[in-house]
């Protein structure tokens, strides 16, 4: 294409970007109708790996771990969408979904006794509780992942470490660090006084008071004042030991 | 005749010997030696018939109509029938190792070894037969049907006088089978890791290409701001494919998402509208996500896909919308329902006498606003950032006050040096409480 001056010269380059845009146009065309039959293949592929392992994946909670670990690595995520040809044709979708609906239950459930602050455990004990019709076994990696999905949601659900164990968050109260450490030093026995936060960490009474009452009026913890020694006991029922929870249920349900 | 450092055979009638339970015969070889190489006491049985079954190895002298076996599980090693110049000439031959006891009886769990040699004089292939003796002592089956007879007798003598020994075979017969169980998933689930990491690797192609796609969509998007037909048609296409695979495309300003999320984003518009009301105008998002959930009952919605829903009502004309608070909690809101209103009733709940000497809780203003609690934080919160002045109290949670006069302020100390600050605080809030 020999560059000309004048009209006769624009026109031609006109001409010539049209020219270069249909091209282009039919480039992508091409490329489309590539992703079209990759996508094919690929869904065939996962139909014929369904159709074998789809009850592996269902009863089998380490493959299900290593299933999910190797689809981040790839960078897929089988439970962004229902739609997904995952959900579809593994049917895992419905499974994480229906799982973060009862930890939602479970939550709102116990949030007038632990305030919204509860144990990993206790979660999946509960959850075990509950689903005894259903025969899928749920370890404690899948509620960790239904609870990340809903994370997006808002609403503050989040799994939080204190210490050495895992806290469900269900409210969207911030914990700071001295409320963490206070819950930390509860793990032991499933409660704290005063003198004993105020021991280990030295800190000043103001301070300890201050996070303690925080905490009360999150409904996090609750007040004992029955003790025979008179001091004040501030109990935790989220990280009280699962024995203690157990027992609360079999009361409940007993009567 | 038959020697006795072998234990004898049994043979039928017409010759042939009788098998034990479960003993299948593998291989028959006629005219073949049996020579003890090491003891030169023990007499060598010269062209008999070898039969190799599954649990022993028998040798049967035809004319004499007597035989002697090498139970399998006395056979300690096998040695390759090799070929060499020397010999070439000679008969194959096999040698085995087995165990002996002191006094030169084979059998097994023998204290001793003894190396004997099976000579094939008949025109035999000794490979094959090498081949076959090494696969019986692998399969090892005299052990399984040994547990069998233990589990029975075990299970028959358990009421009677305990013979400690038999529960334990019958036991670790049991835990074999388990084992066996295990392997045998093991073998499945290695093959699923097989077709999984197959899998994985068509899928990593799959995310490559969807990338590129997607980096098109966006370069395409700002390059052209005139859409034509085509070009929508395929953006459409290309989202729901990038969907299919697993990427969530955020919808963008142009986009309108997946097909699948514009159905729904309508479809959840219609389906939120009683819940709404019921709960005075606003819903936290994770109810919604539950409710909307337990009412479909399956092909359930994951939270991503609720997200994309809500987040695409701003291009349809619905009578609600997404709220994000600051602390994070986002709510469904009807669009009639506006914060100001909420203030309104929160300002004329706190100027009744009674909330102007307690103050109000969240709780307080649930009630009156007929929301839940969490949300009823929310808007306190909020109200506070608009200029309704908030002081908190340990007792009674959030306090709500209306904007105090100066000289009232400066009649509380704010020294926060002082350790007993907070508490001094209170006091000074009652204080104020009661001179307004």
């Amino acid at each position: 294409m020999r560059r000309r001056p004048g009209i006769s010269g624009l026109q031609s380059a006109a001409a010539a970007r049209d020219q270069y845009r249909l091209v282009g146009e039919n480039v992508a065309k091409i490329r489309t109708d590539l992703m079209k039959e990759q996508l094919a293949t690929f869904r065939s592929q996962l139909e014929e790996f369904a159709r074998k392992h789809k009850n592996d994946i269902r009863k089998n909670p380490t493959f299900r771990t290593q299933f999910h670990e190797m689809c981040a690595k790839v960078g897929v995520d089988p439970l962004a969408s229902n739609k997904g040809f995952w959900a579809e044709l593994l049917g895992i979708g419905d499974f994480y979904y229906e799982l973060g609906v009862q930890i939602v239950e479970i939550c709102l459930a116990t949030r007038s006794h632990n305030g919204g602050l509860i144990n990993l455990q206790e979660l999946c004990s509960l959850l075990c509780q509950r689903r005894k019709t259903a025969r899928e076994a749920v370890s404690e990696d899948d509620c960790l992942r239904a609870i990340s999905k809903l994370k997006v949601l808002g609403s503050g659900f989040e799994v939080i470490t204190v210490g050495k164990k895992k806290l469900v968050r269900s409210v969207p109260t911030e914990l700071n660090k001295d409320h963490n450490e206070i819950l930390e030093v509860a793990q032991a026995q499933g409660y704290v006084t005063v003198e004993e936060i105020e021991k280990t960490h030295s800190w000043p009474s103001g301070r300890a008071i201050d996070a303690l009452e925080t905490l009360l009026e999150e409904g996090l913890a609750m007040i004992d004042d029955g003790h025979r020694d008179g001091k004040r006991r501030y109990w935790f029922p989220c990280v009280a030991p699962i024995s203690a929870a157990l027992g609360a249920e079999g009361l409940r349900s007993s009567s | 005749m038959a020697a006795n450092w072998l234990p004898p055979v049994l043979l039928t009638a017409s010759g042939r010997p009788v098998f034990l339970p479960g003993e299948i015969e593998r291989c028959l070889l006629s005219a073949v030696d049996l020579e003890a190489e090491e003891n030169p006491a023990l007499p060598t049985l010269r062209s008999g018939l070898l039969v190799l079954t599954s649990h022993r190895i028998l040798w049967i002298d035809e004319s004499s109509s007597s035989g002697c076996a090498i139970p399998l599980a006395a056979v300690v090693h096998v040695f390759h029938p090799k070929k060499s110049l020397r010999n070439m000439f000679a008969s194959p031959r096999v040698r085995i190792q087995v165990s002996t006891s002191p006094d030169g009886r084979v059998g097994e769990k023998g204290t001793r070894s003894e190396m004997v040699t099976i000579v094939m004089r008949g025109k035999t292939d000794p490979d094959v037969f090498y081949g076959r003796l090494l696969e019986v002592l692998r399969s090892r089956t005299w052990e399984a049907s040994e547990e069998s007879e233990g589990r029975e007798r075990g299970s028959g003598s358990g009421e009677g006088s305990a013979r400690v020994r038999m529960p334990v075979v019958g036991v670790s017969g049991i835990l074999r089978k388990e084992q066996e169980m295990w392997e045998s998933t093991d073998k499945s689930l290695q093959e699923a890791f097989h077709d999984l990491n197959a899998l994985m690797s068509k899928a990593k192609e799959m995310v490559q290409l969807a990338e590129n796609m997607r980096q098109k969509l966006l370069l395409g998007s700002n390059a052209q701001a005139s859409a034509n037909d085509d070009e929508l048609g395929s953006k459409q296409e290309i989202q729901d494919w990038l969907l299919s695979v697993g990427i969530v495309s955020l919808v963008t300003k142009e986009s309108a998402g997946a097909l699948y999320h514009q159905q729904l984003s309508r479809q959840l518009a219609d389906f939120v509208k009683l819940p709404l009301e019921k709960a005075g105008g606003m819903i936290a998002l994770i109810d919604v996500y539950c409710l909307f959930n337990r009412a479909r009952g399956t092909e359930l919605i994951s939270p991503e896909d609720l997200l994309q829903a809500c987040a695409l009502w701003e291009k349809f004309d619905v009578p609600v919308m997404l709220r994000k608070f600051d602390s994070g909690v986002m709510v469904i809101q009807n669009k009639a329902h506006s914060d100001d209103e909420v203030f309104a009733r929160i300002t004329s709940l706190a100027q009744k006498p009674d909330a102007l000497l307690m103050g109000i809780s969240p709780s307080d203003a649930a009630l009156t606003l007929g929301i839940a609690p969490a949300l009823a934080k929310e808007h306190m919160l909020t109200a506070e950032s608009k200029g309704l002045r908030l002081l908190d109290s340990w007792v009674l949670g959030f306090l709500l006050r209306l904007p105090l006069d100066r000289h009232n302020i400066l009649s509380i100390n704010f020294s926060s040096d002082d350790e007993s600050f907070l508490i001094t605080r209170r006091q000074q809030l009652v204080k104020v409480m009661l001179l307004t």
